[in-house]
């Protein structure tokens, strides 16, 4: 009731004086209920509420050319996330000219079709985008770094359509309470504080003539280092890549994306010989979604995720396929709802060990409800 | 021959004014503004926040209209998407830090004098609405 009255006096830009100070937010609140396994560190298989985001952000046009701004974020994802509200960006942003502009500050990282956009989910009718590819309960690490972006478009001769390019370069920490961390502790290694590294990147996407038709490629790598209670950790320079088109066409929205990760670290503990592991996951996702009417959505996607260097790639542990049925129904411009069922064979993303501790089902059917408001 | 064109003038006069009414939908922006000609392209790049900069015009600020005829034949002619669609392209840029909403109006009148009054500003209005102190841009 108190949302219902503070959204719409919310939803109007604040001046303060000559500048344009503007704030927004939103709040979701899900319910997830699944067959078989616990997913995603949620008690999904007794059905729970432990899914609840929020977020909220100021932003200032400075000038004509320079905005500052900042955005925090509240993720408690079951045992993910936690009860303070992290950084989620904060910023400088200055266009340099037609051309160019520059982002410095903690910045969200433009990777593939949706990584800078992830964690907005009035932005999506989906509740779970593919997890094999943007894993919920791993993207707190993943979303922004604390560096700068050179970001712009340029027009491409020949009405050739134009050039998208983003390109950054920062440092960023492992998120200490989110599932990468969870898969290092049931690995074994047990750090004395989260690693962390560096991690240049860039987005470069073609808006082609074809209107709505957009194809893109991104590299984002990184590097870690950590101390281990009984060792080190070192990571060199992953490599993660993407390739990308979707094409929007009047209430149609279709999408492909297809990455590589390829990833080696060396383990050394004390009396043992320093120990290299890799990992190399090909994964992709197809979706399409329709707008049947001004308030109701559809669509359907399917994700494959696969450990190409398991040793025994039939074990359910080495591979993760989706397909996910969804549907949104926006009641206003504030609030809506959405429903959305999951139809999983594998469980090598966003499955754990702490909250499934007898042996895992190969298969996993999950139902996924989600209201929200936005500002 | 004059007993056809007698016969095909009313024809035509009927047909010319049962096509369906559509607001005739003006690109206007504030006279700081250099350009004189915009692309429909252009438009659309501004107003679903791909770009800020016109090709000879330096950098705007796109205003909407909340509702009206002009802002459905405005999305209907210009962006070919719906309201929803348009919203949802703007938020996700301000919620991953890099845009600010553009602001909306809620009458044509209000968005005139708006324009009229901030540097870079752009919008749209019906061709009856009065804009007299804003400069109209040629569609290309």
């Amino acid at each position: 009731m108190l949302a219902l009255g503070i959204a719409p006096a919310l939803a109007q830009s604040v001046s303060v004086g000559d500048q344009n100070l503007q704030i927004h937010g939103f709040a979701t609140q899900g319910f997830l209920v699944s067959s078989e396994n616990n997913y995603l560190g949620i008690n999904t298989g007794s059905g729970s509420t432990a899914w609840t985001e929020a977020a909220i952000n100021v932003n200032d046009e400075v000038t004509n050319r320079l905005r500052v701004g900042v955005q925090f974020h509240y993720t408690r994802l079951g045992a993910f996330g936690g009860d303070d509200p992290t950084v989620d960006w904060a910023l400088g942003d200055f266009t340099i000219n037609r051309w160019a502009g520059i982002r410095a500050g903690k910045v969200k990282m433009r990777w593939g079709l949706y990584n800078d956009t992830q964690d907005y989910d009035p932005g999506y009718m989906w509740s779970l985008l593919p997890e094999g590819i943007y894993g919920i309960d791993i993207r707190a690490t993943d979303l922004s770094q604390n560096g700068v972006e050179l970001y712009g478009v340029v027009p491409l001769m020949r009405n050739l359509g134009k050039m998208e390019y983003s390109a950054y370069y920062g440092d960023y920490t492992v998120a200490s309470n989110d599932g990468i961390m969870e898969s290092f502790k049931e690995s074994g290694l047990a750090f004395t504080s989260p690693p962390g590294g560096k991690t240049p990147g860039f987005d470069l996407r073609w808006k082609t003539p074809l209107s709505g038709l957009k194809i893109g490629g991104s590299l984002m790598m990184y590097d870690a280092k950590g101390n281990l209670t009984n060792g080190t950790y070192v990571q060199p320079l992953a490599f993660w890549p993407a390739y990308y088109g979707q094409y929007d066409w009047k209430k149609l929205s279709l999408s492909y994306q297809y990455t590589k990760l390829v990833q080696y670290q060396t383990v050394t503990t004390t009396g043992a010989p320093p120990a290299t592991s890799g990992v190399n996951t090909p994964s992709w996702f197809a979706m399409s979604s329709y707008r049947l009417t001004d308030k109701l959505q559809a669509g359907v996607y399917y994700t494959s995720f696969v450990i190409a260097s398991a040793a025994d790639k039939s074990d359910p542990a080495s591979f993760f396929h989706d397909w996910a049925v969804s549907g949104r129904y926006d009641f206003n411009s504030h609030f809506y709802a959405k429903l959305e069922g999951h139809f999983i064979d594998g469980n090598a993303a966003g499955f754990y060990g702490f909250d499934n501790p007898n042996t895992l089902q190969p298969r996993t059917n999950l139902l996924v409800a989600k209201v929200g408001f936005y500002f | 021959m004059k007993q056809l064109v007698l016969i095909c003038l009313p024809m035509a006069a009927v047909l010319l004014f049962s096509v369906p009414a559509h607001a005739q939908v003006l690109v206007i922006a504030n006279p700081s503004v250099k350009a004189v000609e915009i692309t429909k392209s252009e438009v659309r790049d501004l107003f679903t926040g791909e770009t800020r900069n016109l090709k000879e015009g330096g950098r705007v600020n796109p205003v909407f209209l909340k509702g009206g005829p002009a802002h459905t034949e405005f999305l209907l002619d210009f962006l070919h998407m719906p309201d929803a669609m348009v919203r949802t392209c703007w938020s996700r840029l301000v919620f991953a830090g890099q845009a600010t909403m553009p602001r909306s109006f809620e009458t044509e009148a209000t968005l005139v004098e708006f324009i009229a009054h901030t540097p870079g500003a752009i919008g749209y209005i019906t061709q009856t609405t009065p804009h007299e102190d804003v400069k109209v841009l040629i569609l290309k």
